[in-house]
């Protein structure tokens, strides 16, 4: 009975019940048409007043119209319908992801403080045993801190902090710190290029942006970090171009990779931690920021580029980006009266 | 704690979480065993190729082969050594997949030490004791059916399959004690290492099994008999 299930799948059972609709609409015209000829011509013999061609016209014509609206409607349904299973398939891996995600620190730290408890462990083991303990009770800092702020950002309930800044030095600052954070050489990372410009960033945010897309490049980099930054600026745009030379992204990828939930899975890949929230997140905070995010990648082991595009303060989507600062300044106000 | 008699067992340690695996390798070293630790299932399986080991710790999500292809690939080279899977994931399509590919043991994180090194120390004995049967004997003719317990194939109705490790335990043990009664409970405890999780119904699958597998007609057995309330005997008439 295998050949059959494909009459389970959406698309077939959508295009059927058209199919069935239609016919019965055509029988329903045929019907009406066929006995309106012989209305027309018997009608008359009857009696004249029962025909009157306008009212006819306007009813199959209301008709038609009804039929359209509710097929558009059908259509309509079943794309909210289709998009909805899709993001319940993904919704499904995401928890799949989260509990590993949640589970192996978890795990980890149970088993430092069963380990402490059972055996005599040795001072210096104790401090190393606290110290991965730490490294792991962050992680799930970090985890549960990003899925409350990702939600608060949907919900609007996110508080920014939009300020003007000089686009360069931004990023050179914020560059600096992850090179702590992710304990990185100076010649990890590579700022090249310059843009003499302004943009209203927030800098938290921002920081959190760049943080994701550098840790993807750690991740997804099989061997050495390396990863270079190109800076630039036009009329209308500030351009900061990430190019890491890791494993790549294939182009049927590329269109997914800012979705929610998306995550790769590729035998390839070097790294299989992950929520699929990262780069979802990432594109969310640029498009806060009345800007873009796109990525290119001319494959396998042929590295990433993530360009990121900013309005330039002076010239670009200035009501935007007055009432972010309006926003923020109102917010900061309304924390300084608590 | 008991004086470990497994002391010196090597062990294959396959997770890609490091806070987890230097946990890991301190206790277990601290138990006597020798570690091995594989970050990925690529290094998991170059190691496994190039070296000897006594049981395989086992993670599921891991980078380029996951634990699924690992077990798989390992058994095809091994069907005697012991895996236990440790993993996060627990949808129960996942363990029985697991178990299907040659697991010996399934174990959710976050876990207990203290099981998991019974049940490492479990596996350990099992391994022993059927290496120790099956070096006296390796081959064994019964009816029709000859059983090779080194490599794990057998020959039974004009053909060759391949036994898994707990169906070989299982009969081995079985053979083993031929002419006695061995009641469900002893064989739970000598090759599945009792655990709350495997119940008495498990043995009796099993048996089914290994009937289909042996015996002209299932139904009415001559070699693998039930006896009643007190468990399975083996003959060879």
């Amino acid at each position: 009975m295998k050949k059959w299930h494909f009459l389970r799948h959406p698309v077939v059972i959508f295009v059927l019940a058209q199919l069935a609709w239609l016919s019965l609409v055509g029988i329903w015209i045929y019907w009406y048409i066929s006995n309106y000829i012989i209305f027309d011509k018997v009608g008359d013999k009857i009696s004249p007043q029962l025909v009157s061609k306008s009212a006819n016209l306007i009813t199959l014509l209301i008709g038609l119209f009804l039929l359209v609206a509710i097929l558009l409607g059908m259509y309509l349904i079943f794309i909210y319908l289709n998009k909805q299973i899709k993001l319940a398939k993904l919704y499904d891996n995401f928890i799949g992801n989260i509990t590993h995600e949640l589970k192996s620190p978890l795990a980890s730290i149970q088993l430092y403080l069963e380990t402490m408890n059972m055996r005599d462990v040795p001072r210096s083991k104790q401090k190393e045993f606290i110290s991965l303990m730490m490294q792991d009770a962050n992680r799930l800092k970090y985890l549960i801190n990003s899925i409350l702020k990702i939600s608060g950002l949907e919900q609007k309930k996110i508080y920014f902090n939009f300020e003007v800044c000089e686009s360069e030095s931004i990023v050179y600052t914020l560059i600096d710190n992850a090179r702590q954070q992710f304990k990185l050489p100076q010649k990890a990372i590579q700022i090249i290029g310059s843009a003499p410009c302004q943009c209203v960033t927030d800098r938290d945010a921002l920081k959190i942006a760049f943080d994701n897309l550098i840790d993807n490049a750690t991740k997804y980099s099989a061997d050495n970090v390396q990863l270079t930054i190109r800076l630039s600026c036009n009329l209308k745009k500030f351009i900061m171009e990430f190019t890491d030379q890791g494993i790549g992204i294939s182009a049927k990828n590329q269109k997914d990779v800012f979705k929610k939930f998306h995550r790769i899975y590729d035998q390839n890949s070097p790294n299989v931690k992950g929520t699929g929230l990262g780069l979802y997140w990432v594109k969310e905070i640029i498009k806060y920021h009345g800007g873009k995010i796109s990525v290119i990648s001319a494959g396998k082991d042929s590295g990433s580029t993530f360009k990121i595009e900013l309005p330039i303060y002076q010239t670009s989507k200035q009501r935007y980006i007055n009432s972010l600062l309006k926003i923020s300044l109102k917010n900061g106000l309304k924390r300084v009266e608590k | 704690m008991k004086k470990n008699k497994f002391v010196g067992s090597k062990i294959l340690l396959v997770e890609d979480e490091e806070t987890l695996a230097v946990g890991l390798e301190y206790n277990l070293n601290e138990e006597g065993y020798q570690v091995v630790w594989a970050q990925d299932g690529k290094q998991a399986l170059d190691f496994f190729n190039t070296k000897e080991f006594d049981l395989i710790i086992l993670d599921i999500m891991l980078p380029y082969y996951d634990g699924f292809e690992v077990a798989r690939q390992v058994r095809e080279k091994s069907p005697e050594i012991p895996i236990l899977m440790l993993t996060a994931r627990t949808h129960v399509d996942d363990k029985v997949h697991g178990l299907a590919l040659g697991a010996d043991d399934y174990m959710t994180k976050p876990f207990h030490l203290q099981e998991l090194l019974l049940r490492v120390k479990g596996m350990l004995k099992r391994k022993m004791w059927y290496k120790e049967v099956t070096i006296s004997q390796p081959v064994y003719c019964f009816g029709n059916n000859e059983i090779n317990f080194a490599n794990l194939k057998a020959r039974a109705k004009g053909q060759e399959f391949q036994l898994t490790a707990h169906e070989a335990m299982t009969l081995k043990y079985l053979i083993e004690n031929k002419g006695k009664i061995v009641s469900r409970k002893e064989l739970l405890d000598k090759v599945w290492n009792i655990t709350s999780e495997v119940e008495t119904r498990t043995v009796d699958n099993f048996i089914v099994r290994l009937r289909k597998y042996f015996e002209p007609n299932p139904a009415q057995p001559i070699f693998i008999k039930s006896i009643r309330s007190a468990g399975y005997m083996f003959t060879d008439p």
